[in-house]
C-alpha cells in the first residue's frame, strides 16, 4: 500500500496517469460519442429519428450500438491506397489531426487543485501558445493527405485546407490577445483563476465572455474555421470536391479523420469553457464557505462538463443551420472582417486595461 | 459575334492551355459525383479554382424513349412519360395526353381539366421543392433540403390518393383521366397546402435572408435575356432573366385562362433570381390550386366519345357493342386520325412539348418530346466559365437538370 | 385573363448585410425544431419500416392478384387482353380447355414477371372480367434472386377462403395441367403465397 502511494506520488507516474485519464476518459469518449450525437441531434433538427438499426438481439440502445458497429466496420474495411499515392505520407497523414486534437486537452484543468494534485496534465508557462503550436500541426494532416493521395479533388481540398487553417490561426491568436491582457498571463491556470474574480461586489463573475465579448465571437468563429467545421467546411466541400483532402481514405484511417474532427469539436468546446466561461469555477460557490472539498470538486467537474457539452451542441446546431461559405468567401471574411475586428479588439482592450487596471 | 455564339464555339474547341502544361487542371465532374444529381459529366478545366472551360457530356440515362414509343400503342406511352421528368410526372402525363387529344381534335370534360390543373400544379410544387431543396442542400443547408422533402412527401401522398402511385402515376388517358379525385380530397389538400406554406415561410426566413446563402447565389451564373432566348431557355430559367414567358399564359391550354395568377420574373438571371422565382411560383401554384378547387365543376371525367376509353363494365357484360368496343380498344389500340401536332405545355422545368405524328393506324409514327433542361445543360459552360469551382454547385442546382427528361 | 407579372423581390436590407442576425434567426428555428422533437410533440415524420408501415391509399397499385368467382374458381378466362395491353410485355398466359364447357377457357399458365412490370395498372383496366387486380397493398417485394420475381398463377391467385366462397366444383387436380410440372411452376420456392 505504501509502495503504491509512493509510486503514485512520483510526478512522472502522475502525469502518465492523468494523460491516460484525460485521453481515455474524456477526449476520446467525448469525440466518439459526438460522432453518434451529431447524427442523432441533426435528426432531431430535421424531424427524423436518426440511426437506430444496429442491434444485438432486440436491443438497439436507441442507436447507441451504432458506435460499436461503426468501429467494427471501419476496422474490418479494406485500407486502400490509391495508385500513385505517396505511401508513407499517405499512411501517417490521418493521425496528425487526431494527435493535435487530443493534445489540446493536456493543458485544460477540468477541476480545481486539491492540495498539490491538479486536475490538469501540465500547467506550462506558455500555456495557450502551446495550443497555437499544436493546432498548426493539424494543418499537416490535411496538407499531407491532400497532396499524397494522388487525386485532384483531394489536392484541391488540401490546398483549401492549408490556406484556410494557416489564415485563421492568425485571427485565433489575435482574438486571444485581449484575454492575455485582461488576465495578464498566458498560463491557463492564471486565466481560469482570473475569471473567479467578481465585479460589483459579488454580482457578475469576470468571465472571459463578459470581459471580452467581441473576443469571444471572434475566437469562436476562428476556432470553428480552424477545425474546418460548417459553415467553414469548404476544404471538405462535399458537394463540389466530394470529400476534399480525405477523399481517398477508407477504413480505419478514414475513421481517424472523422474522430479527429469530433475530438477537435470537443477541443473547441473545452477551450471556450476554459477561456470564456470561467473554466471549472462554479460561479458564486465561494460564498458557501463550508462546502466539503469533494463536493466542490464534483460540482466543478459537473459545471465544466455541462458547459463543454453545451458548446459541442452549439457547434453541431450551427452546422445544421447555416449554409456553407465558398472558399474565397471564407478567406475574405477572415482577412477583411475578422482581422480588422480583432486588431480593433486588441487595441481597445489595451486602452481599457491601461486606463482602469 | 454575340456572347452566345462565342460561348457556343468554345464548346467545340478545347479551352486554351495555360502558360505551361501544369497550370490548367482538367477534372472530370461526374458522371457519378455528389453534385450531379442525375447522371451527366462535366469535363472541367481549372486554373487554380477558377473555371476556364467546361464540356458537358450527356446521354448517361438514355433509355430510348422515342424509339420505344414508336413500338408501342398510343396508350402504352403514358407510363413511359412518367419517367421523363420524374419529379413532376403528372405534368408529363398531362402534356402527352393533351397532345393526343389535339390530334383527335377533342377536349376532355371540364371536370377532368380542372382536376388536371390541380394535379399538375401539385406536381409543379413538388418539382420546385425538389430543385430548391437540392440546390440549398448542395450549398450546405442540408436541413432545408429535408424540410422541403418533408413538404414534398405531404404532396406525394395526395398524388398517391388520386392516382394510386407516387411517382409512376400513369394517370391521364385520352379524353380524360383514369381516376376522379376521391372523397375528402379537398380537405386533405387544404391541410397539406397549409403545411407546405408553413415550411415555405420557415425557409424564407432562413435562406432568403441569410447572408451566407445570398453570398453563394447572388451574381453567380448570371445570364442575360438575349443569351437566354438564343439558347432556347424556357420556364423559371427564362423568367429569372426577366422575360415573362409562361406557356400557361403565352399559349393557354386547359383551363388556365380562367385562373388568375401572376408570372414571377427576376431581373438579373443569376442563381438568386432563379431561386426566388421558383419560391414565388410555388406560392402562385398554391393559389392556382385553391382557385381551381373552388371552381371545380361536377360532371364526368371522361369524354363520351366511343373508342376513346374502355366502356363501363355494365356495358361490357350486358351489351355486345360494349364488349366489342372493349376488345377493339385493347387489340387495336387508339387510332388517332392521320396528322401531326405539337403541343407545348408548361412543365416544372420549362416548356415541355410533345410532337406527335400519326398515320391513322394504332401505332405512333413519331413521338418526340422537347425536354426543357436540354438547353440549360447546353448553356452550363456559358454560365460557369469565369466562376469558381464551388459555383458549379449552385449553378447546376438552379438549372434543375433531370436526367430522365434530358436523356430520354 | 391578362398577363400579370410580378417582379421577385431581392431582399437587400440592413439585416441581410450581416452574418450574425441570420445566424441567430436560423439558430432560433432549428433549436425550436430540436427541442420540440426532443421533449415536445415529436413531429418526427420518419416511419420505422418494417416495424411501422405507412398505410397506402385504397388505389395503391401493388402486387397483382387473380380474383376468384363465387364458387372459388379463377375468374380469368384467358382472353389475353392484359397480355396485349401490357407495355412491359411481362404477362405470359397459356390458355387451356376448361372441363366445364360453359366456361370454355381457363389459364393453364399465368405468369407475371414482377421485375419487368412497371406497375402501370393498364392490365387491370383492360381486363373485361375484373379477374386481375392490383389492390394487394404489397408495397415492396424484396427477394434475393431474380427468378423469384416470376410470379405464377398459383402464387398470384387469391387465398381460398371457405367462408367467402362455396366449395369449388373443381379441385386443382381436376383441372388440365401444363405438360410438365416444372414449366408451370418454374420457381415457386421461397415466396409466401399471397
Ligand atoms: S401493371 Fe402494367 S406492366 Fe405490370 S403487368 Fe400490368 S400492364 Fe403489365
Ligand atoms: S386476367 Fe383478365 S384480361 Fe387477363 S387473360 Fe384473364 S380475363 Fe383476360
Amino acid at each position: 500500500m505504501d509502495l503504491i502511494l509512493e509510486i503514485l506520488s512520483i510526478p512522472l507516474v502522475q502525469s502518465i496517469l492523468k494523460i491516460a485519464f484525460i485521453i481515455l476518459l474524456f477526449a476520446m469518449p467525448l469525440g466518439t460519442v459526438l460522432t453518434l450525437m451529431e447524427r442523432k441531434w441533426s435528426a432531431m433538427i430535421q424531424d427524423r429519428v436518426g440511426p437506430n438499426r444496429a442491434n444485438v438481439g432486440n436491443y438497439t440502445g436507441n442507436g447507441l450500438l451504432h458506435l460499436a458497429a461503426d468501429g467494427l466496420k471501419s476496422i474490418f474495411k479494406e485500407d486502400t491506397i490509391p495508385q500513385g499515392a505517396n505511401g508513407f505520407l499517405y499512411l501517417i497523414a490521418p493521425f496528425f489531426g487526431l494527435i493535435a486534437g487530443v493534445a489540446t486537452f493536456a493543458i485544460i484543468p477540468i477541476a480545481g487543485p486539491i492540495g498539490d494534485f491538479t486536475f490538469q496534465v501540465t500547467d506550462i508557462e506558455p500555456g495557450l501558445l502551446f495550443i497555437f503550436a499544436i493546432t498548426s500541426l493539424s494543418v499537416y494532416g490535411a496538407v499531407l493527405a491532400g497532396t499524397s493521395s494522388n487525386s485532384k479533388f483531394a489536392l484541391l481540398g488540401g490546398t483549401r485546407a492549408s490556406a484556410q487553417m494557416i489564415s485563421y490561426e492568425v485571427f485565433m491568436g489575435l482574438a486571444l490577445m485581449g484575454i492575455f491582457m485582461v488576465y495578464g498571463s498566458t498560463r491557463v491556470s492564471d486565466i481560469v483563476n482570473g475569471q473567479n474574480e467578481y465585479w460589483f461586489g459579488n454580482l457578475i463573475p469576470m468571465w472571459g465572455v463578459f470581459t471580452q465579448p467581441l473576443g469571444f465571437f471572434l475566437f469562436f468563429t476562428a476556432l470553428i474555421a480552424e477545425t474546418k467545421r460548417a459553415p467553414f467546411d469548404a476544404p471538405e466541400g462535399e458537394s463540389e470536391i466530394v470529400a476534399g483532402y480525405f477523399l481517398e481514405y477508407s477504413g480505419m484511417r478514414w475513421s481517424a479523420f472523422m474522430l479527429a474532427e469530433y475530438v477537435a469539436v470537443a477541443g473547441v468546446a473545452v477551450l471556450m469553457t476554459t477561456l470564456f466561461f470561467g473554466g471549472y469555477h462554479v460561479p458564486w460557490l465561494h460564498l458557501w464557505e463550508s462546502a466539503p472539498q469533494w463536493l466542490v470538486t464534483l460540482l466543478q467537474i459537473g459545471k465544466f462538463s455541462i458547459v463543454t457539452i453545451f458548446f459541442c451542441w452549439l457547434q453541431i446546431q450551427l452546422r445544421w443551420t447555416l449554409p456553407k461559405f465558398r472558399f474565397d468567401q471564407t478567406m475574405s471574411l477572415g482577412w477583411k472582417k475578422l482581422l480588422p475586428l480583432s486588431l480593433a479588439n486588441t487595441a481597445l482592450t489595451a486602452v481599457v486595461v491601461l486606463a482602469f487596471m | 459575334m454575340s456572347l452566345a455564339t462565342q460561348q457556343l464555339s468554345s464548346l467545340v474547341t478545347p479551352p486554351p492551355q495555360g502558360d505551361s502544361d501544369t497550370s490548367i487542371m482538367k477534372i472530370e465532374i461526374g458522371p457519378s459525383h455528389p453534385a450531379m444529381h442525375g447522371i451527366v459529366r462535366f469535363t472541367t478545366y481549372l486554373d487554380g479554382e477558377l473555371i476556364v472551360g467546361m464540356e458537358p457530356e450527356i446521354g448517361y440515362l438514355h433509355r430510348g424513349f422515342e424509339k420505344e414509343s414508336e413500338n408501342s400503342k398510343w396508350i402504352q406511352v403514358v407510363p413511359y412519360t412518367d419517367r421523363l421528368n420524374y419529379v413532376s410526372p403528372l405534368l408529363n402525363n398531362i402534356g402527352y395526353s393533351m397532345a393526343v387529344e389535339k390530334l383527335y381534335g377533342i377536349e376532355a370534360p371540364r371536370r377532368a381539366e380542372f382536376t388536371r390543373v390541380i394535379m399538375g400544379e401539385i406536381s409543379r410544387i413538388t418539382d420546385h421543392l425538389t430543385c430548391v431543396g437540392a440546390a440549398s442542400m448542395e450549398v450546405g443547408a442540408f436541413t432545408f433540403f429535408l424540410w422541403f422533402i418533408k413538404a414534398r412527401e405531404y404532396l406525394w401522398e395526395l398524388v398517391e390518393e388520386v392516382t394510386g402511385a407516387r411517382l409512376t402515376t400513369n394517370w391521364t388517358r385520352f379524353g380524360g383521366n383514369a381516376t376522379d379525385i376521391p372523397d375528402g380530397f379537398f380537405d386533405a389538400l387544404q391541410e397539406r397546402l397549409d403545411k407546405v406554406k408553413d415550411i415555405m415561410d420557415e425557409c424564407d426566413k432562413l435562406l432568403t435572408r441569410n447572408k451566407i446563402f445570398i453570398d453563394r447565389v447572388k451574381d453567380v451564373g448570371t445570364f442575360s435575356k438575349e443569351d437566354a432566348i438564343s439558347f432556347g431557355f424556357t420556364g423559371p430559367m427564362l423568367r429569372a432573366c426577366g422575360v415573362p414567358y409562361d406557356v400557361r399564359r403565352a399559349d393557354p391550354y386547359s383551363v388556365y385562362d380562367e385562373i388568375d395568377f401572376e408570372i414571377p420574373i427576376g431581373s438579373t438571371g443569376d442563381c438568386f433570381d432563379r431561386y426566388l422565382v421558383r419560391m414565388e411560383e410555388i406560392r402562385q401554384s398554391i393559389s392556382i390550386i385553391e382557385q381551381a378547387a373552388d371552381m371545380m365543376p361536377a360532371g364526368p371525367i371522361m369524354t363520351d366519345e366511343r373508342l376513346m376509353h374502355y366502356p363501363d363494365k355494365k356495358e361490357v357484360y350486358g351489351n355486345i357493342e360494349g364488349l366489342i368496343d372493349h376488345f377493339k380498344l385493347v387489340m387495336e389500340g387508339h387510332q388517332p386520325p392521320e396528322g401531326e401536332v405539337y403541343l407545348p405545355t408548361e412543365g416544372g422545368n420549362g416548356e415541355i412539348g410533345f410532337y406527335l405524328v400519326s398515320d391513322g393506324s394504332g401505332d405512333p409514327v413519331r413521338v418526340r418530346m422537347r425536354p426543357a433542361c436540354f438547353n440549360y445543360v447546353e448553356a452550363m459552360p456559358a454560365m460557369t466559365v469565369g466562376h469558381y469551382v464551388a459555383d458549379i454547385v449552385p449553378i447546376f442546382g438552379s438549372v434543375n437538370m433531370i436526367g430522365g427528361e434530358l436523356d430520354r | 385573363m391578362e398577363l400579370k407579372v410580378k417582379q421577385v423581390k431581392r431582399v437587400d436590407g440592413v439585416k441581410e448585410a450581416f452574418y450574425i442576425p441570420a445566424a441567430f434567426g436560423g439558430l432560433r428555428l432549428t433549436v425550436k425544431h430540436f427541442f420540440r422533437n426532443l421533449f415536445g410533440s415529436r413531429d418526427v415524420v420518419t416511419i420505422n419500416y418494417p416495424e411501422e408501415k405507412r398505410p397506402v391509399s385504397m388505389r395503391w397499385r401493388g402486387r397483382h392478384r387473380l380474383t376468384r368467382k363465387d364458387d372459388g374458381f379463377l375468374k380469368c378466362v384467358a382472353c389475353y387482353m392484359c397480355e396485349t395491353v401490357c407495355p412491359a410485355k411481362c404477362i405470359h398466359i397459356e390458355a387451356g380447355e376448361h372441363p366445364d364447357l360453359s366456361i370454355e377457357k381457363y389459364p393453364v399458365r399465368f405468369d407475371i414477371d414482377e421485375l419487368r412490370c412497371v406497375f402501370c395498372g393498364l392490365c387491370v383496366e383492360a381486363c373485361p372480367k375484373e379477374a386481375i387486380r392490383m389492390d394487394t397493398g404489397v408495397v415492396a417485394m424484396a427477394y434475393s434472386s431474380r427468378k423469384t420475381f416470376d410470379f405464377t398463377r398459383d402464387l398470384l391467385r387469391d387465398n381460398y377462403d371457405p367462408n367467402q366462397h362455396e366449395s369449388p366444383k373443381y379441385g386443382d387436380e381436376d383441372l388440365p395441367r401444363p405438360e410438365s410440372q416444372e414449366s408451370a411452376l418454374p420457381n415457386s420456392q421461397g415466396i409466401p403465397a399471397s
